[in-house]
């Protein structure tokens, strides 16, 4: 094997002995319940390690530990968050729309898990591959607003109400922009599909190959993938000063936990569409021509350079959300409204242009790439 | 066979949701109702392996025209809170109606459906075929009714400036 | 024009000031993190000498106190934490005198508001920088603050030529008879004050001045002349 550090070889490795001791009916039902397992404890495994980095980096940018009793460098502590929230009691509101205060959290953490599901880890670590990949990511992700909706009107709280209607005007604003940032990038890899996007992508990212349209929705993405995530400058609907935790005021327990790790599994999630999308996702570092190079960056399994650049992205949405105040709800709509959807707009009839007249890197420079 | 019984618990979905979205008296809840039977429909086109349509539905339907329909009614002031329920007599009329158009459209359909309908083995829908077809000027191609529903939703957006705008 | 430059202008101003600001957190990343480590710094935390956290009572090391029982502190506690308990003596002159039996301070009640020490006339109590008082039950937050078996500091001792120079000035004043003592603690007050250095002066000398009834402007300005003139009466006494 070339890359012997693969999970790929494992689950190859599976496959074919299930198939040489049971009939493929079988094989594909175990393989499936594995593959609906595997994600869901990544699930789980990620928000939990999202949430100790979270608030590690979020304490050293105000020039503190964060937390360090729980553990060596308090590494345990989100397991043992994870386990109080676990075991806290589910608190029965009077007079709320018993259903929909149920089926809410329900909402926002499959819309989230249909999203994860898509995402492309490594080779060979790829649930579905959809032939219209982004196209359904963005689909996909547009339910969780649903689950925000529904938990604010049946709270029966004011609060509640208001956190999920300023949470709906902003997930509808910024769902557009985040839509054609991607859309740009479709029209200049010319598919839909993560695997090709990224096959594509191997000596030349797509946040080069376009240069000045492909930056400018790699920005756009990202402020609007920001903002669809409630979260840093963009968190209006869980306002603490104001709304106490907006939409998510009456939840408890388990229920909270859901809306909890949706929210820091949508970071991730906007953070890895962007890897996959931008920045060439589980394809190593590749410069034409240098092969010991080349040969090297394939050593390192692919599943570590998707979860790297991950990384990177998901700190420097860190970094934004404790570099800037709170937006108000007009100025957040301004920004949508009247800078990124004009901008986006542009963009994409600049990237037409760009790629009908052959201006991309890899047209212009194609000895390099 | 596993195609066959997702389609049975699809269509179970479908049909028990939209009973409920018309008889619930709350009409948030009327609203998730129809939200469910549209998400169930999007499930039936990815068992056809029409992804391109799925997401689309997702999309539009669950997540662009739900969503507006259940902020429009966060906005309204104690929705279906003087809902008084039908005359009996009404009730059963309209009962009957609904039924018999049912009876209608399924005799209609059942006896029709395979002298008009030919089911062609679909190999899997690109969406550069959709593209083509979309905006394509030849035989079975659609440039014409994309443009024209283009121009009819610009006249929606103009128009609904219109109304905002008015003082 | 004017309004499309001003939006373009406004967008890159606006880009600026965001790219601006992301470099002052960065620079912030890695600044020293200034968290107190508490149980791990026990040796080198740094208390403020003015926190206050325990109301003590000094004893000398004959197991003396300067306390004379005259239950200001206990009137002027506004929540009502302190006890003093007195028993009356009769002393060697045939003279009725109070002496202090139990002393008794609840932790849990007190608001640590320094009234007691600022209107003690004899400076027999004072507030200590020891924060770690948390128990397991309420009651132990109840302290007795003099020790088994003291008894007050005699004034005789204090009057003789060989005496500690550093108590002098507070129990000359002490030194007259319970009377008197009633009227001099606006002068003793200041005087404490004058050795302690404190921050709230004036709503403590105000309310000591109700107690001792004297009009509080002329308190107030006695207050600020003995301040300004503070180390040369101490130097004289």
């Amino acid at each position: 094997m070339q890359e012997p550090l693969e999970i790929s070889n494992l689950t190859t490795w599976l496959d074919t002995t299930l198939r040489g001791i049971m009939p493929s009916m079988w094989v594909i039902l175990i393989e499936c319940v594995l593959v609906g397992v595997a994600l869901l404890a990544a699930y789980a495994v990620i928000a939990l390690i999202l949430i100790y980095a979270e608030r590690k980096i979020t304490a050293f940018f105000q020039a503190r530990y964060g937390p360090n009793r729980v553990g060596k460098y308090g590494i345990l502590q989100s397991v043992a968050d994870m386990i109080k929230i676990l075991l806290k009691e589910i608190v029965k509101i009077n007079r709320v729309d018993r259903f929909l205060f149920f089926a809410a959290p329900f909402f926002m953490i499959v819309a989230s898990m249909l999203t994860f599901g898509a995402i492309p880890f490594g080779k060979g670590l790829h649930a579905v591959d959809f032939n219209i990949g982004v196209l359904y990511v963005t689909a996909v992700s547009s339910l969780g607003i649903i689950g925000v909706l529904l938990a604010g009107w049946s709270s029966n709280n004011k609060y509640s109400m208001i956190g999920a209607m300023r949470s709906g005007a902003q997930f509808v604003s910024y769902e557009l922009s985040a839509g054609f940032a991607l859309m740009t990038i479709v029209v200049l890899a010319g598919t839909m599909q993560f695997s090709t996007m990224i096959e594509g992508q191997r000596y030349c990212w797509n946040l080069f190959n376009g240069h000045i349209s492909s930056m400018i929705a790699f920005v756009l993405y990202l402020i609007s993938g920001h903002a669809e995530t409630n979260r840093g400058p963009f968190d209006i609907p869980e306002a603490e000063s104001e709304l106490t935790a907006g939409y998510h005021t009456e939840y408890s327990g388990l229920q909270f936990g859901f809306y909890y790790l949706a929210e820091y599994l949508n970071m991730f999630i906007i953070a890895s569409i962007a890897t996959t999308v931008f920045l060439g996702g589980y394809m190593p570092i590749q410069v034409h021509g240098w092969e010991g190079f080349n040969q090297v960056m394939t050593f390192i399994p692919t599943y570590v350079w998707f979860f790297g650049k991950t990384a990177v992205l998901i700190f420097l949405s860190l970094w934004v959300r404790w570099s800037f105040p709170r937006l108000r709800i007009d100025q957040l709509l301004n920004l949508e409204w009247k800078y990124l959807l004009p901008i986006n707009l542009v963009n994409i009839v600049v990237m037409v242009i760009i790629v009908l007249s052959g201006l991309t890197l890899t047209d212009l420079f194609p000895s390099l790439f | 066979m596993a195609e066959q019984i997702i389609f049975y618990i699809l269509a179970a979905i479908i049909a028990v949701f939209s009973i409920l979205a018309v008889t619930s008296k709350r009409i948030i809840r009327s609203a998730t109702y129809l939200l469910f039977v549209l998400l169930a429909t999007a499930g039936l086109y990815l068992l056809l392996g029409y992804n391109y349509l799925f997401a689309v539905q997702v999309a539009v339907y669950a997540g662009g025209v739900m969503v507006l329909f259940i902020f429009a009614i966060l906005l309204t002031n104690r929705p279906g809170a003087d809902v008084k329920s039908e005359l009996a007599v009404r009730r059963v009329v309209a009962g009957i109606t609904a039924l018999a158009g049912v009876a209608f459209c399924a005799h209609i359909i059942y006896y029709n459906v395979n002298k008009v309908m030919v089911t062609v083995a679909q190999s899997e829908l690109t969406p550069q075929q959709i593209g083509h077809t979309m905006l394509g000027t030849d035989k079975y191609q659609y440039l014409m009714p994309f443009e024209a529903i283009s121009i009819l939703l610009l006249a929606c957006i103009i128009g609904a400036i219109m109304i905002a705008r008015k003082r | 024009m004017s309004s499309i430059s001003k939006y373009f202008s406004g967008l890159f101003t606006g880009i600026k000031s965001l790219l601006v600001g992301m470099s002052v957190t960065w620079k912030e990343l890695w600044t020293k993190k200034v968290t107190q480590q508490y149980p791990e710094n026990r040796d080198t935390l740094v208390i403020s000498d003015r926190f206050r956290a325990e109301l003590t009572m000094p004893h000398d090391e004959n197991n003396e106190h300067a306390c004379t029982a005259c239950g200001i502190c206990e009137m002027n506690c506004p929540n009502g934490t302190i006890t003093v308990n007195f028993k009356m003596v009769e002393t060697e002159d045939g003279k009725k005198k109070k002496v202090l039996d139990t002393y008794k301070w609840d932790l849990g009640m007190c608001t640590f508001c320094n009234l007691c020490v600022l209107t003690c006339p004899s400076d027999a109590i004072k507030f200590e920088n020891t924060f770690e008082n948390a128990v397991f039950t309420r009651d132990k937050l109840k302290q007795q603050l003099n020790h088994e078996g003291s008894k007050m500091r005699e004034k005789k001792k204090v009057e003789r030529p060989a005496a500690p120079v550093a108590k002098a000035p507070v129990v000359s004043e002490v030194k007259v008879e319970t009377p008197a003592a009633e009227v001099k603690p606006a002068v003793v007050d200041t005087e404490v004050k004058a050795v302690v250095p404190e921050v709230e002066v004036k709503p403590t000398v105000v309310d000591a001045e109700v107690k001792v009834e004297l009009p509080i402007e002329e308190a107030v300005k006695a207050d600020k002349e003995i301040e300004a003139e503070s180390k040369d009466e101490t130097t004289e006494k």
